[in-house]
């Protein structure tokens, strides 16, 4: 009688408790995209210079596609270094094109001109970009193989060591199914 | 006519547009809104919410099918996005469990039910032994009874003999009479053979049993089921403890209620009680190459607790401060650094790129350069050093901005 309670307490409770366990382990916002291994969005973008520029006319080169706003610190913490890693990849056939987002434009053209940015920038008026790309949390970014596949997705500040195994990853047009994560805001 | 013709068409417009907006609803609320916490996209005041329902609205006026709408949501966020999630394999299970749930617990409480009232009624075809019944009876009619019986039995043959006399008395019908009659000699018959079981073990083993004379062959169940839920209790105890000190606490946007512990992608501060000052601040110079600012700023903050004034951390510190945009307090930090080590260079350095760049003292700033220029620098440090004076001296003289000296922007 007793091994039959035991059986069902412990049939019912640890698995109960298990499942709450992996709960705790999860960030409840984090959202997995299915964008990963596919074809990326198309979109055509004005760029802060006044230019307009189509992602389809990229083309042929590897695309590191970053979403960003003026008033996230993570946004902050991260653009010297990919500023430092456009200028380290730019005689590759690597482009940078950063996403401002839920912004003013007269802040995201500070920013630009704090941390010298001299890789193009669009701007994404009604966001209509960031939810075609499934954005959550920025910085987000986005890599794009030649053919336009989106090869890894990183939500949160990247290192310039991260970008560059990234960016040769996708040179070689290898997928990394695993989103990468570091400190991140949540869009607003 | 005109006239006519417009106010006959503006009811029918204006139905159309609360139309639009009732199925921009009807999408919107079986949406999930991606920055809010259970909230649908119909219900969210963020402004991404507000841009999805202005999308819903475009695509609807553009012809797309409400799950055509769906769809596409479901392609960009995935299956995370629905509030009612698909019955479809994992999805299915969200359907399923509650109902089955359901029925657990209401087959659960039926059994129950059942047991409870099975032990109250007596065994209904458990057939009474002819000697304890015997026994019994003789006792009732008798009225002498044997001092051999127990308060129980007593109590049922006291009970037995009060029957028969409201039955003489012509309280009890005949039919009523036999029913409980039956019940109650079984229910004391039960309790002689109960009570003779252990009485006549008893002389076998020569002396005094113990109540509980079959536990002397291990623990009784009863003691497994204490020891069993006392391990449960302790388990769960130490569970909520462990999780809810890392929930309680204060933590970041986007932070993990478990303080990253079970994830693994942090909290070095918990296993930095052992490192020494000159370790952590080693780490946390790492941490700050590798672009980790979090846990860059744990090692300085734990390097900070064993030297509250310690120059290099708070010079470091200022420097983090001062890319996550809060200029003011890495000015306090670079200062305090200075404050021990007025030749620090790092702090030094630091002190000139917040006054120079985020509050516009470019004066204040070349004079912190021109002190790290009088020092030992590397050749790199010392170009970049002559550089920024040069730019901060060219803003004084000609309000140049630094903006206008950045690259055009490429493609």
């Amino acid at each position: 009688m007793a091994w039959k309670r035991l059986l069902l307490v412990f049939g019912i409770g640890a698995p109960l408790i298990a499942v709450l366990a992996f709960g705790f382990t999860r960030d409840p916002r984090e959202i997995a995209s299915p964008l990963i291994g596919r074809q990326a969005p198309p979109f055509d973008v004005r760029l802060a210079d006044g230019r307009a520029l189509a992602l389809a006319d990229l083309r042929g080169r590897v695309v590191f596609l970053n979403f960003w706003a003026s008033w996230c610190p993570p946004c902050r913490a991260e653009a010297r270094a990919l500023e430092a890693s456009w200028r380290r990849h730019r005689e590759q056939e690597v482009v940078f094109l950063g996403v401002n987002m839920q912004d003013r434009e007269d802040a995201a053209r500070e920013f630009l001109r704090e941390f010298g940015i001299t890789y193009a920038n669009g701007l994404d008026g009604g966001n209509r970009i960031a939810i075609d790309y499934g954005v959550w949390g920025i910085p987000e970014t986005f890599i794009l193989d030649r053919t336009g596949r989106i090869t890894y997705k990183h939500v949160g500040a990247l290192g310039g060591e991260t970008i560059h195994a990234k960016l040769e990853e996708a040179l070689r047009g290898e997928v990394s199914r695993l989103e990468g994560k570091g400190e991140y805001r949540s869009i607003r | 006519m005109v006239l006519a013709g417009l106010l006959l068409l503006a009811p029918a417009a204006g139905a159309g547009g609360d139309d639009l907006e009732d199925q921009m609803r009807a999408v919107a609320s079986g949406l999930r809104c991606p920055v809010c916490q259970n909230l649908s996209v119909a219900d969210s005041t963020s402004e991404l919410a507000l841009e999805m329902r202005a999308l819903i609205r475009d695509q609807l006026r553009a012809g797309k099918r409400p799950d055509e709408i769906r769809a596409y949501f479901v392609s960009k966020y995935g299956e995370w996005i629905l509030l009612s999630p698909t019955p479809r394999g994992v999805g299915l299970l969200a359907w399923v469990l509650p109902g089955l749930g359901a029925l657990a617990g209401l087959g659960g409480a039926a059994w129950t039910l059942r047991r409870w009232s099975r032990r109250s009624a007596p065994p209904p075809d458990v057939p009474v032994p002819g000697a304890a019944l015997a026994r019994i009876r003789t006792a009732v009619a008798g009225g002498d009874l044997p001092g051999t019986l127990s308060a129980e039995e007593l109590r049922h043959v006291e009970a037995l003999q009060e029957l028969e006399l409201d039955h003489h008395a012509g309280k009890l019908s005949d039919r009523d009479y036999a029913e409980l009659r039956a019940l109650y000699e079984a229910r004391a018959a039960a309790a002689l053979l109960s009570s003779e079981t252990p009485r006549r073990r008893a002389p076998a083993e020569g002396g005094p049993v113990p109540r509980h004379a079959p536990g002397r062959r291990g623990p009784s169940p009863r003691v497994w089921r204490w020891v069993a839920s006392g391990v449960f209790l302790l388990g769960f105890g130490m569970a909520v403890g462990f999780f809810l000190s890392g929930a309680v606490r204060a933590r970041d946007e986007g932070g993990s209620i478990t303080g990253d512990a079970l994830t693994g992608t942090g909290d070095a501060a918990a296993r930095t009680d052992s490192l020494d000052l000159r370790t952590l601040l080693e780490r946390g110079r790492q941490a700050m190459d590798g672009q980790d600012l979090r846990r860059a700023i744990d090692f300085f903050t734990r390097a900070l607790e064993r030297d509250p004034e310690e120059p290099t951390a708070h010079a470091s510190l200022g420097l983090i401060l001062q890319r996550g945009g809060h200029p003011d307090k890495a000015l306090k930090a670079f200062d305090r650094a200075l404050a021990r080590e007025p030749s620090l260079p790092q702090a030094l350095w630091g002190k000139g790129l917040v006054l120079h760049e985020s509050m516009g003292r470019t004066a204040e700033a070349i004079r912190a350069w021109e002190t790290l220029l009088a020092q030992d620098l590397s050749r790199e440090d010392r170009e970049r050093v002559t550089a920024m004076v040069a730019e901060a001296r060219a803003r004084i003289a000609g309000r140049t901005s630094p903006a206008e000296n950045v690259a055009p922007v490429t493609r």
